[in-house]
């Protein structure tokens, strides 16, 4: 009788191996990949002159496949649902647990693909994995809606923003714009940056930042109100700002009686040219991490201030007042403070500032909650608005006592 | 022993009585849980069908009227969904309906068109509508599209809530109003599409010939019959009269001489479809409520300004503004009161009726 058992027992132990040893687990593999960033850069305001133009919510295709009257069948990569960018874009692909819109503010964002890996202690996720080599890129209009692209009616499939051929290169980081070239003839382009912050010695007590003036010819000299300058709280930036410009830096500590370091007061930074056409990476520019003397070296709470002010001009001789929203595009203050959504409401008569996120990153590291990172920040101007990326090295795990 | 098999027994007995009184025990449990105390949510038998809803609305008569003499009736108080798009009285007064019978002096067939340019062959309720959309567009019955746009907050702030609606430049002044076969929406204006272009809808009214006259001489009457899309504000005869621009002035006059473009292109917006509502949604969105259009190659621009009245009707006024800044305009101003001679909506644009005039001979001579 037990033997019978035993018996039926070992012909379902081995009946379930044969089953359960069957399957096979497909993993995903991109083959000498490159890394790629997309920002939709096309920012739009809702205004009686744009009312009746095409919404530039976007679908990214790679590679697409085409039937003979060019409409899109399939494609190798598709990024959907690419809205125009948001102001901040952190050092995690965050965006997918913020948020239950499909709407995707960069690709891969909220897109579930492989991500590039750690490179020279700098933690890439945001970047996707494609293919290297030579890729045809299509950017098409799409409607504003939670339909994927492919499913939408063939009437629907048809607007073409771009078509063009980009060329990557095996295991380099790529960071694409898509962009406004001419404001006036409304003339749009994709700007492809191969990007180099991995390849330098950057140290991890400096905060490095780079600038890009993103904005379309002709932007700063077209009508203010017309270009819907004075819509959202762009600040000064709203009316753009010229074609080169210099940025000066100052650091606040942020205590409640407010106070800017004395050595980090308008401090000359370097400059910033508008440039749609050369994908060359600017300068990164850097300030020490722990510059308030008051701080442990294991936190700070310091927080940035930019100018960008027309040469010849600096913070302390500019002709104009913390109020003006209209700087006859000469200059343009930001103020990189907390998360970028809240207020400084400390600095009396200060109103046409934008807000960005902090560039230092406080985080819980080890033992220390929070812990100071310095990070690698790229700013770009883009037609009155303003955008952050930070890039963070990989940091030890959170240690909970 | 023996007392221990009668125990036996009798609990095979009482085993054997229990199955077979299970069914009479089973019954006894169910009927046990009837409760006639309880009492159903009742229906509530008040909600109408579109049709007999707006026949017993007294605001609504004239629109009843309306739908009874194009024979909808039985159609709009079947199962839809509909959403019926309903202008109240005052909005027909405004378009010179008073009484039903006045319906009688109208086209059988435009009666229907217009009923069922009214009637959405879906329910759209308030939340159903994008939020912040503008010219989201819905299928009638009519065939026709309307273009809804919303204002539902101030700025994209989902704190400051507004949820200012407009049908086709009408305002909802009471929303989803909940019917059997769809919704209900309360317009103050009436819905105004015609077939064709709009230089079709210039050329079939007689109040408008200086207008026409004047575009022909200047060579701006062709392109509006294109594609556009284009929003013309069209100055009556009596306008053009009161300043001193008659028919026969128009035919003496020589083009060389005049800019035409001042004279009679600023009347006419290129490539825009404004409803004059759109002017109050975009205004919650930062927009200002100054809107102004530099004229065909000239600095001089077509400003146009509306204004919200207390009792929510807009008006408009026009003005011809020497350049982008400062505050030189010519002398005449077209001001538009009467919201029931607004957004004439058309194939390849709008039209909005002018009672005056924004330029005279004198501002336009070379």
């Amino acid at each position: 009788m037990s033997r019978l058992r035993i018996q039926q027992l070992g012909f379902c132990l081995i009946a379930l191996l044969l089953i359960t040893g069957c399957s096979k687990v497909e993993y995903l593999k991109v083959d000498s990949p490159a890394y790629l960033r997309v920002f939709n850069n096309l920012n739009y305001e809702k205004t009686l002159d744009g009312k009746d133009q095409e919404v530039p919510f976007l679908a990214m295709l790679i590679d697409p496949v085409m039937d003979e009257k060019g409409m899109p069948v399939s494609t190798a990569i598709l990024g959907d649902f690419l809205d125009q960018r948001a102001p901040y874009a952190p050092p995690y692909p965050s965006h997918v647990g913020n948020s239950t819109s499909v709407n995707n503010p960069e690709y891969p964002g909220k897109e579930d693909v492989l991500v590039a890996p750690v490179l020279n202690g700098f933690d890439l996720s945001s970047w996707a994995q494609v293919p290297s080599g030579k890729h045809r890129i299509v950017f098409m209009f799409r409607p504003k809606n939670t339909v994927p692209f492919f499913n939408l009616e063939p009437r629907l499939k048809t607007k073409v923003l771009i078509d063009t051929i980009i060329v990557l290169q095996e295991k380099e980081v790529y960071t694409l714009n898509v962009l406004q070239k001419d404001y006036q003839s409304k003339k749009n382009g994709v700007l492809l940056r191969h990007e180099n912050f991995y390849k330098l010695p950057l140290s991890d007590s400096l905060v490095y930042v780079n600038f890009y003036n993103l904005s379309a010819k002709g932007y700063w000299e077209a009508d203010y109100i017309e270009k819907g300058g004075n819509i959202g709280s762009k600040g000064a930036l709203g009316d753009g700002i010229r074609d080169r410009m210099n940025v000066f830096y100052s650091l606040y500590r942020k205590t409640s009686t407010e106070s800017m370091l004395s050595n980090y007061s308008g401090k000359y930074l370097g400059e910033i040219k508008r440039n749609t056409g050369e994908p060359d990476v600017s300068p990164y520019y850097s300030f020490p991490l722990f510059a308030d003397p008051l701080s442990n070296g294991i936190h700070t709470n310091i927080w940035q201030r930019l100018d960008l002010l027309a040469p010849g001009m600096d913070p302390y001789s500019k002709p104009y007042s913390g109020i003006d929203k209209t700087t006859d595009n000469n200059w343009a203050p930001i103020s990189c403070f907390s998360n970028g959504t809240v207020p400084l409401d400390y600095i009396r008569g200060d109103e046409n500032y934008v807000l960005l996120p902090n560039m230092i990153v406080n985080i819980h590291s080890g033992i220390y909650n929070p812990r100071s990172f310095a990070t690698v920040n790229t700013i770009e101007i883009v037609n009155g608005k303003a955008y952050l990326t930070t890039i963070q090295r990989k940091y030890a795990a959170p240690i909970y006592k | 022993m023996i007392t221990r098999r009668y125990y036996t027994m009798s609990a095979k007995l009482s085993l054997k009585t229990l199955f077979c009184h299970l069914p009479v025990l089973l019954l006894l449990f169910f009927s046990a849980c009837k409760n006639d105390e309880l009492e159903l949510v009742k229906e509530n038998e008040n909600i109408s069908s579109g049709a007999d809803f707006i026949k017993n609305n007294y605001q609504l008569s004239l629109f009843s009227a309306a739908i009874e003499k194009a024979g909808l009736y039985e159609q709009l108080n079947a199962a839809g969904p509909f959403t019926f798009l309903a202008p109240s009285d005052a909005a027909f007064n405004a378009y010179g309906i008073f009484r039903a019978s006045d319906f009688d002096k109208m086209n059988p067939d435009s009666l229907k068109m217009l009923v069922q340019g009214h009637v959405l062959r879906q329910r759209v309720l308030l939340q159903d509508i994008p939020v912040n959309g503008i010219d989201v567009r819905y299928a009638t019955l009519a065939g026709t599209q309307v273009y809804a746009s919303l204002a539902s907050n101030f700025g994209g702030d989902v704190s400051r809530p507004i949820n200012t609606l407009y049908y086709n430049g009408a305002l909802v002044t009471r929303k989803d109003v909940q019917l059997t076969n769809g919704t209900l929406q309360l317009l103050n204006k009436v819905m105004k599409y015609s077939r064709g272009t709009v230089q079709d809808w210039l050329n079939s009214r007689a109040e408008y010939s200086i207008f026409v006259s004047g575009l022909k001489k200047f060579g701006l009457w062709d392109k509006l019959a294109t594609k556009g899309p284009y929003t013309v504000f069209a100055p009556t005869n009596a306008a053009f009269t009161t300043a001193g621009i008659t028919a026969e002035i128009i035919e003496a006059l020589k083009p060389e001489a005049y800019n035409g473009n001042r004279l009679f292109g600023g009347y006419i917006l290129d490539e825009r479809h404004f409803f004059i509502s759109d002017i109050d949604i975009l205004y919650y969105f930062g927009n200002p409520t100054i809107y102004l259009k530099e004229l065909e190659n000239d600095i001089w621009c077509t400003q146009l300004t509306v204004n919200r009245e207390n009792d929510k009707t807009l008006n408009y006024g026009l003005r011809l503004k020497k350049s982008r800044t400062g505050s030189s305009f010519t002398t005449s101003i077209a001001r538009n009161k009467d919201m029931a001679t607004m957004d004439y909506l058309t194939d390849n644009g709008l039209v909005h009726s002018s009672p005056g005039v924004i330029a005279r001979l004198t501002d336009a001579r070379k």
